[in-house]
């Protein structure tokens, strides 16, 4: 099995390459997803925008289109081999994953992946697609639909229990960048926060407002929590979030007895 | 809704009467007057809708109310603003929401009143549940709105 890197286009969210970010090890998001790859994989390609002409990189052979550009570009350099296709920016995930992805691997499904702990469905960017989910990946290059998701989601897939809400966690804000930072640290406490629910997600929780223990750190990590409590359908993209009683930003931090609402997008007047 | 009406944003659970903002906003100097009102409509994207629920977060939603409403008196030239919103259960033809702006010009009371209305659909937190003729019902999700969340700085 051939291994390969994804290191992200512009990383617009995080207003820096976050492939070059140093959060563990002294070494960047870019050389530890190398160095995991390597320790599982016979060989292992960095996906690159632009043919650099580097050994061991794999060039987007279908333009800048993303994640699955660069799965289809590493099936057309290597139809016959299974790709092990890793985000680069999941600083919390260990080696003892992507051994647990190997060993239960399955060959006979187009694609062995994890269930998100959020929402069940497939975890593409920490998956091992295999040479037949070519024809779907390619064909959805095609038609400019570009999601790896919805891509799994049709092929005959072998989904594996999800590892938990934080192995695959990554750096898409800065929010996330500040409870995975907390959670590297170990300097998360638990503490109790009181969070009351309207409308939507009143009916989706069953309830008007509860009390949690969390070791979360930040109102964007408390959600990814509940998301995952109530399988919620609900991105933190899109919603605004208060806490005691005001709008804050998604990186306050929580501490403790403090009430937070999550707010989807508002329909008044 | 209180007849006084001393904070100039109010959520209610009562029926709107509109003329009790028109006096909230009266006043010697002003020369003229702008009004909006929002009405539940029978129909949303070919779908008939047969009553509507409003829901709110009521402590921020006033709090936010109150805010937009000073930031645009602030901003536009006018006298006073009120403004109301219905939450609970609505039928076809009520009012969902009433705005009355008082100003020395119409032009100030005009522009006052638009903006005051789109600023509350994007920010103040109030979510809408339509029910339908087939029985089923959703909470109402509006694009625009969660666009301008990911932008919205307090």
């Amino acid at each position: 099995m051939k291994g390969l890197l994804l290191i992200g286009g512009k990383s617009s969210r995080m207003g820096s390459d976050k492939s070059e970010l140093i959060l563990r090890d002294g070494l960047t998001q870019k050389q530890r997803g190398t160095a995991l790859l390597k320790s599982v994989c016979d060989e292992v390609f960095i996906s690159t925008c632009e043919d650099t002409g580097e050994p061991n990189t794999i060039a987007d052979a279908f333009g800048p289109i993303g994640p699955l550009g660069a799965i289809a570009s590493a099936q057309k350099a290597d139809p016959d081999s299974a790709w092990l296709i890793l985000a680069c920016d999941l600083p919390l995930l260990e080696k003892e994953q992507l051994e647990i992805l190997i060993g239960n691997r399955s060959s006979s499904h187009d694609a062995t992946y994890f269930s998100s702990a959020s929402d069940g469905l497939p975890e593409p960017l920490c998956t091992i697609w295999e040479p037949t989910s070519a024809k779907a990946v390619q064909s959805a290059v095609a038609k400019s639909k570009q999601c790896p998701r919805s891509v799994l989601i049709q092929l005959n897939g072998h989904a594996l229990p999800s590892p938990g809400l934080w192995p695959l966690a990554n750096t898409n804000t800065e929010a996330d960048l500040i409870e995975i930072r907390a959670r590297l640290d170990q300097s998360t406490t638990v503490k109790n926060i009181t969070v009351s629910y309207f409308a939507q997600l009143r009916e989706l929780t069953g309830t008007n407002s509860e009390t949690l223990q969390t070791d979360t750190v930040t109102p964007a990590g408390l959600f990814e929590e509940i998301r995952a409590k109530y399988q919620l359908p609900l991105k933190r993209k899109g919603m605004m979030v208060a806490v005691n009683g005001d709008f804050t930003d998604w990186s306050h931090p929580l501490s403790e007895d403090e009430e937070v609402v999550f707010i989807p997008p508002v329909a008044g007047g | 809704m209180n007849s006084e009406f001393e904070s100039m944003f109010q959520l209610t659970d009562q029926p709107i009467d509109p003329r009790i903002l028109c006096d909230a906003v009266r006043d010697p100097a002003a020369g003229g007057f702008a009004s909006f009102e929002g009405w539940v409509r029978n129909h949303h994207q070919g779908r008939d809708v047969t009553a509507l629920e409003y829901e709110a977060f009521p402590a921020l939603a006033e709090k936010e109310g109150e805010r937009i409403l000073s930031e645009i008196i602030t901003k536009h030239d006018i006298i006073a603003a009120r403004c109301v919103h219905r939450t609970g259960h609505l039928q076809i033809g009520e009012i969902a929401i009433c705005i009355a702006v008082s100003a020395a010009h119409r032009d100030a009371a005009f522009d006052a009143c638009r903006a005051i209305i789109d600023t509350i659909k994007s920010t103040v937190p109030i979510w809408k549940k339509e029910h339908y003729t087939d029985g089923s019902a959703s909470w109402v999700k509006c694009h625009s709105c969660s666009e301008k969340a990911t932008d919205h700085h307090h």
